[in-house]
């Protein structure tokens, strides 16, 4: 029966505090008991008997095992960083058992022993911390020739780097310790030092304060100099070059402003401290601000920043396209899931801010709707150009395919759209279209093209084979060739002339000339009138080349402008273009230039028509 | 443990602390105490009082005189002077004499007892020669130089003069057979004692205070700053401030009482004094009284904690309105002590407050102006530093409060820097820094290079301390 039970039979409060005290007391571990103790220790439940069992046991002494106890002797032992190697002190160490031995042995005896063991003395464990610091130091031709200066006399220089030595660069003891006092002139004259000692400089003003930065500055001027004396720049490594450069560089005067504004900083009263302390904070808080505003201008951009399209948008710029887009949209949303929904709106809330954002601008002039569009169509256009093939369209997410615009014939040349009937299988390139040309060709008459093109002053390989110089360049080549063509054929008229002549010379001679009244006049106008002929064709022949190289040169213009530019409208195009071809002449240029090509051609081959006609008289 | 044998010396690792002892001395020499023990210990095994006695005898002319030494010396005698062989301005040896007497008591009587000779050199087992019952004595010159074995450091002030130096050195060397010996400053060894090698030191001593940069463990010359601000010019605005108070205090030294019966506060003593036979002498009796003053200072003087002066307003109605301390004078004779315990103190921080005496101080002597004139005697590049490691030391630091007070004026000189200091709790450490840092760098493995041997000083001769304790 424990004590709580007698309390509630008697009716008793519950004594709170005690409670937990005796609960917490069985948490401590109890002693480990073995045998009947630890039956008479459980016997008391929560509340352990006073009366613990304590079994004593002693340690058993090692009398056997213990060493007798260690000798000690005061050992002398010397000490390689001191300068002066006689003085030994002592100290005490374990002895170690040969040494117990050997002292025992010739305990009492003579000191001959002692002598040979003090030549052995052991170092100073701690003589290995004596380090020094490297001081550069100079001859005095060394001085002479690099060091000397205006405002440092040898000696001073020496007395300084003395200093220097003896406090181990420390910089703020040797401005401390720095008492130099010139020596009186006549006693440097009278020294043996005296011929080193430039007269001017022997009568310096006597001890010149030195701030700190001056004695620094001399310093680093010396050990720089001499640095490069020892190794020259060149063959210095890096941080040896480092180390001079820096030497070199010592700025006395930033270093003095430095030090001016750290007194400042501290010579500062409270009000200041505290004033600027504020300030600080302020700065602090603000740049913290603006960094949380920097954040969340971030992610606002961030979610401006829809998902990059390869489509054309141009469909969803109309209102009609919003709509759909719109719809669209929703139907996405509405079958997602519920649980992505948070996502699904913090995806479409850009989605849907970028319409309205659109639609804020509704006065905007179709004019510059229609460029816009024009922009799209002409960008799609031209990477359609380049690549050749139609890129794989990525998986339409957001509506349908938007229809392919249809282009004015303007758009098409400013754009540089063109359409093929059938397109060869692969790449080329355009040169290679040229050069299969003149390759076809026999090689007599590739050598009469060369020279024509030679004679025109143009390259037969295009610089730029952009479509329409090539355009160009095919239509020159066959013009070229019509011509040779002509040449050709009235190197033969003229030959088969000559022969005819020859003949009717002969015939003239066996004949008699009273015979010869008429056939020979009508044959002397056929003969002039074939001289003209001819000579027409080489007049327009040569005109029309020229024209074809001025279409050309012109062409080269626009047909750069309309694949580099292509927002430049029509208007500029044509005054790009202008005094190429003819002012009237507003169509496409390719179109007049062809017209003109068309013209020369027909011209010659009208001629030439003519020609063979009357040959053929 | 059995199973260790010991190491052979290079492979034994020196002490964690890089110490390794030589049975060095070291010797601390105040104006007010005088200090000795063996380096490595955390306490001076001997601290005399640096004042000594001297007994006349014979008369006239033919007068002799006995210094004694030791606190147990000074006592009422007839024809006894109390002296000092330190000059109370300086703190630098005056009376070279007394102070050789002096550090031989303390280093060779106090911490090197007489060892007995060998009964086969003392001379009684001797045959005697002559008949006669006495020995001739060795010859002083074969007799073992009482220093003979141990090296000596001993401690100067920052501004000790050349000569001293080199006086110390002789002493040291010649007469005790130092086989080692230097020569450090105070400051730098009570920063050595703080454990910093870098720091600004406050001395606030008996007779000196002084402020002192401490670069890398050398002085900053131009840094040091003395003023006589230390406890014996406290001692004199108690004087001073007992004979102006109402009503007059008489200064009655213990010696003088025979018995006494306690009276209430502010009541006439009634004691009954001694009577001596012979006449004591003034010397005897200021030593007596600064002794009565150092134990007012110690229970009943404080430091105002700021922030602020004391005598800005209302400081002083706080002070009133706070409980005051009892003191009792040996006469029986008690006082509570409220306002005025703060009032003699000030002066050290504001020399307007400070009570008209013997001594008066300019503004540049007060403990706030001598570290802003040490601090600016500094390069710039080391006063944040200088700031960041103030180190407190001198028995007139453990005044109450002093500490507080003291950050509370830096804080105010200088409020953008950030102020450390450090002053220990232990009063030992306070008042023997000095000695403690000596004790330190003594003990150190790597100081043994430093050491001045006898053979570089019979090279160099006496200049040589010049040369290298810089």
């Amino acid at each position: 029966m424990a004590s709580h039970d007698v309390r509630d039979v008697l009716n008793l409060p519950h004594d709170g505090a005690a409670r937990p005290a005796k609960k917490l007391k069985t948490n401590v571990p109890r002693p480990s008991l073995k045998g009947l103790a630890r039956e008479v220790q459980n016997l008391g439940g929560d509340n352990p008997i006073a009366i613990v069992p304590e079994i004593s046991s002693f340690k058993k002494r090692r009398f056997g095992s213990r060493k007798p106890a260690a000798r000690w002797e005061l050992r002398p032992f010397r000490n390689s960083a001191r300068d002066d190697q006689s003085l030994h002190l002592r100290h005490w160490r374990k002895q170690t058992e040969d040494q117990a031995r050997t002292q025992e042995s010739q305990s009492g005896e003579n000191g001959a022993e002692q002598e040979s063991k003090s030549e052995q003395l052991d170092d100073s464990t701690f003589a290995k911390f004596n380090v020094q610091v490297d001081i550069p130091q100079y001859s005095d031709d060394q001085y002479n020739s690099n060091l000397i200066s205006r405002y440092w006399t040898k000696d001073e220089t020496d007395y300084l780097f003395g200093l220097v030595r003896d406090f181990d660069l420390r910089w703020p003891l040797i401005w401390d310790r720095y008492e130099y006092k010139p020596k009186p002139p006549e006693q440097a004259r009278n020294g043996e030092g005296a011929g080193s000692m430039d007269p001017r400089t022997a009568v310096m003003p006597a001890g010149r304060p030195r701030s700190l930065e001056d004695l620094k500055s001399r310093y680093y001027e010396v050990a720089a100099k001499m640095m490069v004396v020892q190794k020259p720049v060149q063959y210095m490594t890096q941080p040896e070059f480092q180390l001079h450069e820096m030497m070199a560089n010592f700025n006395p005067v930033a270093e003095t402003q430095r030090k001016k504004f750290a007194s400042d900083a501290m010579s500062r009263s409270r009000e200041e401290a505290q004033e600027e302390e504020l300030l600080l904070i302020e700065v602090r808080r603000i740049l913290a601000r603006q960094e949380r505003l920097n954040q969340e201008r971030r992610e606002l951009y961030h979610r401006l920043d829809y998902p990059q399209t390869e489509q054309d948008i141009s469909a969803f710029k109309s209102s009609a396209g919003l709509a759909t887009l719109l719809q669209n949209l929703m139907n996405v949303d509405k079958t997602k899931k519920r649980k992505s929904l948070m996502e699904a709106n913090g995806v479409n809330t850009p989605a849907s801010a970028h319409p309205s954002d659109r639609l804020g601008h509704p006065n905007s002039t179709p004019i510059s709707e229609n460029r816009r569009e024009s922009i799209a169509a002409s960008s799609t256009g031209h990477r359609d150009s380049i690549g050749g093939s139609e890129r794989p369209e990525r998986p339409a997410k957001k509506g349908p395919q938007p229809a392919p615009k249809k282009l004015s014939e303007q758009e098409e040349h400013i754009y540089g759209v063109v359409h093929h009937d059938r397109l060869p299988s692969g790449p080329t390139f355009r040169y290679e279209r040229i050069n299969k040309i003149l390759t076809t060709k026999s090689n007599a008459q590739h050598q009469r093209i060369t020279n024509t093109l030679a004679e025109l002053d143009i390259p037969s390989r295009l610089n730029m084979p952009t479509r329409a110089v090539v355009e160009e360049m095919e239509k020159l080549l066959a013009s070229i060739g019509v011509l040779l063509d002509t040449r050709k054929l009235s190197d033969k008229l003229d030959a088969e002339i000559k022969l005819e002549k020859a003949k009717k010379a002969e015939r003239e001679k066996t004949m008699a000339p009273a015979q010869t009244g008429k056939a020979a006049e009508s044959a002397k106008v056929n003969g002039d009138a074939k001289k003209d002929g001819v000579n027409g064709t080489h007049s327009t022949n040569g005109d029309s080349t020229s024209a074809a190289t001025a279409e050309k040169t012109n062409g080269d213009v626009p047909a750069t402008n309309g694949s580099t530019n292509g927002e430049t409208n029509g208007n500029s195009d044509t005054t790009a273009n202008g005094d190429g071809a003819a002012p009237g002449d507003k169509g496409v240029r390719p179109g007049s230039s062809s017209n003109n090509r068309k013209r020369s051609v027909s011209v010659l081959s009208g001629i030439s028509d003519k020609s063979s006609k009357r040959q053929k008289k | 443990m059995s199973s260790q044998h010991p190491l052979p010396n290079t492979q034994q690792p020196s002490d964690v602390y890089g110490g390794d002892e030589v049975s060095a001395l070291v010797l601390d020499a105040g104006y007010c105490h005088t200090r000795a023990g063996f380096a490595g210990e955390d306490v001076p095994k001997s601290v005399l009082p640096s004042f000594y006695g001297s007994l006349k005898t014979g008369d006239g002319d033919a007068a002799t005189y006995r210094d004694i030494f030791g606190d147990e010396c000074l006592i009422p005698r007839a024809d006894f002077e109390v002296k000092n062989y330190m000059s109370r301005a300086e703190s630098i040896v005056e009376d070279w004499d007394a102070a050789t007497k002096m550090w031989e008591h303390v280093l060779i009587k106090r911490l090197q007892p007489e060892k007995p000779t060998p009964p086969s050199k003392n001379g009684l087992n001797d045959p005697v020669p002559d008949g006669e019952g006495d020995v001739a004595m060795d010859d002083v010159e074969d007799q073992e130089k009482p220093l003979a074995e141990s090296p000596l450091l001993m401690t100067e002030a920052p501004w000790n003069t050349g000569k001293a130096r080199e006086k110390v050195i002789e002493i040291a060397m010649e007469s005790w057979g130092c086989p080692a010996f230097w020569l450090s400053r105070t400051p730098v060894l009570a920063a050595f004692a703080a454990g910093k090698a870098s720091a600004l030191v406050i001395d606030v001593g008996g007779a000196n205070t002084s402020v002192t940069a401490i670069h890398d463990g050398m002085v900053l010359k131009r840094s040091i700053q003395k003023s006589p601000v230390g406890g014996l010019w406290l001692s004199g605005q108690i004087r001073s401030m007992w004979d102006n108070n109402d009503p007059k205090i008489d200064i009655v030294p213990s010696y003088m009482v025979e018995n006494k019966t306690p009276v209430d506060a502010g009541a006439p003593a009634q004691a009954k004094l001694r009577k001596f036979p012979y006449e004591i002498s003034q010397s005897f009796r200021t030593y007596e009284e600064e002794r009565l003053v150092t134990e007012f200072k110690e229970s009943v003087v404080e430091v105002w904690r700021g922030p602020g002066r004391y005598s800005n307003p209302g400081n002083e109605d706080i002070v009133r309105s706070q409980p005051g301390r009892v003191f009792e004078m040996p006469n029986g004779s008690n006082q509570m002590w409220r306002e005025q315990r703060f009032r003699v103190s000030e002066g050290m921080w504001d020399e307007t407050a400070a009570l008209p005496a013997a001594e008066s101080i300019t503004k540049a002597q007060t403990i706030p102006e001598l570290i802003k004139a040490a601090v600016n005697a500094v390069d710039v590049d080391l006063r944040p530093n200088l700031l960041g490691n103030i180190v407190i030391t001198g028995g007139t630091s453990l005044l109450n409060g002093f500490g507080d007070r003291l950050n509370n004026e830096l804080m105010a000189m200088y409020p953008g820097m950030k102020i450390k200091i450090h002053a220990p709790g232990l009063t030992t450490e306070r008042r023997f820094s000095a000695w403690l840092g000596g004790s330190i760098l003594a003990s150190l493995g790597t100081f043994h290079q430093m050491w001045i041997s006898r053979k570089e000083y019979e090279e160099n001769g006496a200049g040589i301390v010049e040369k290298r304790c810089k």
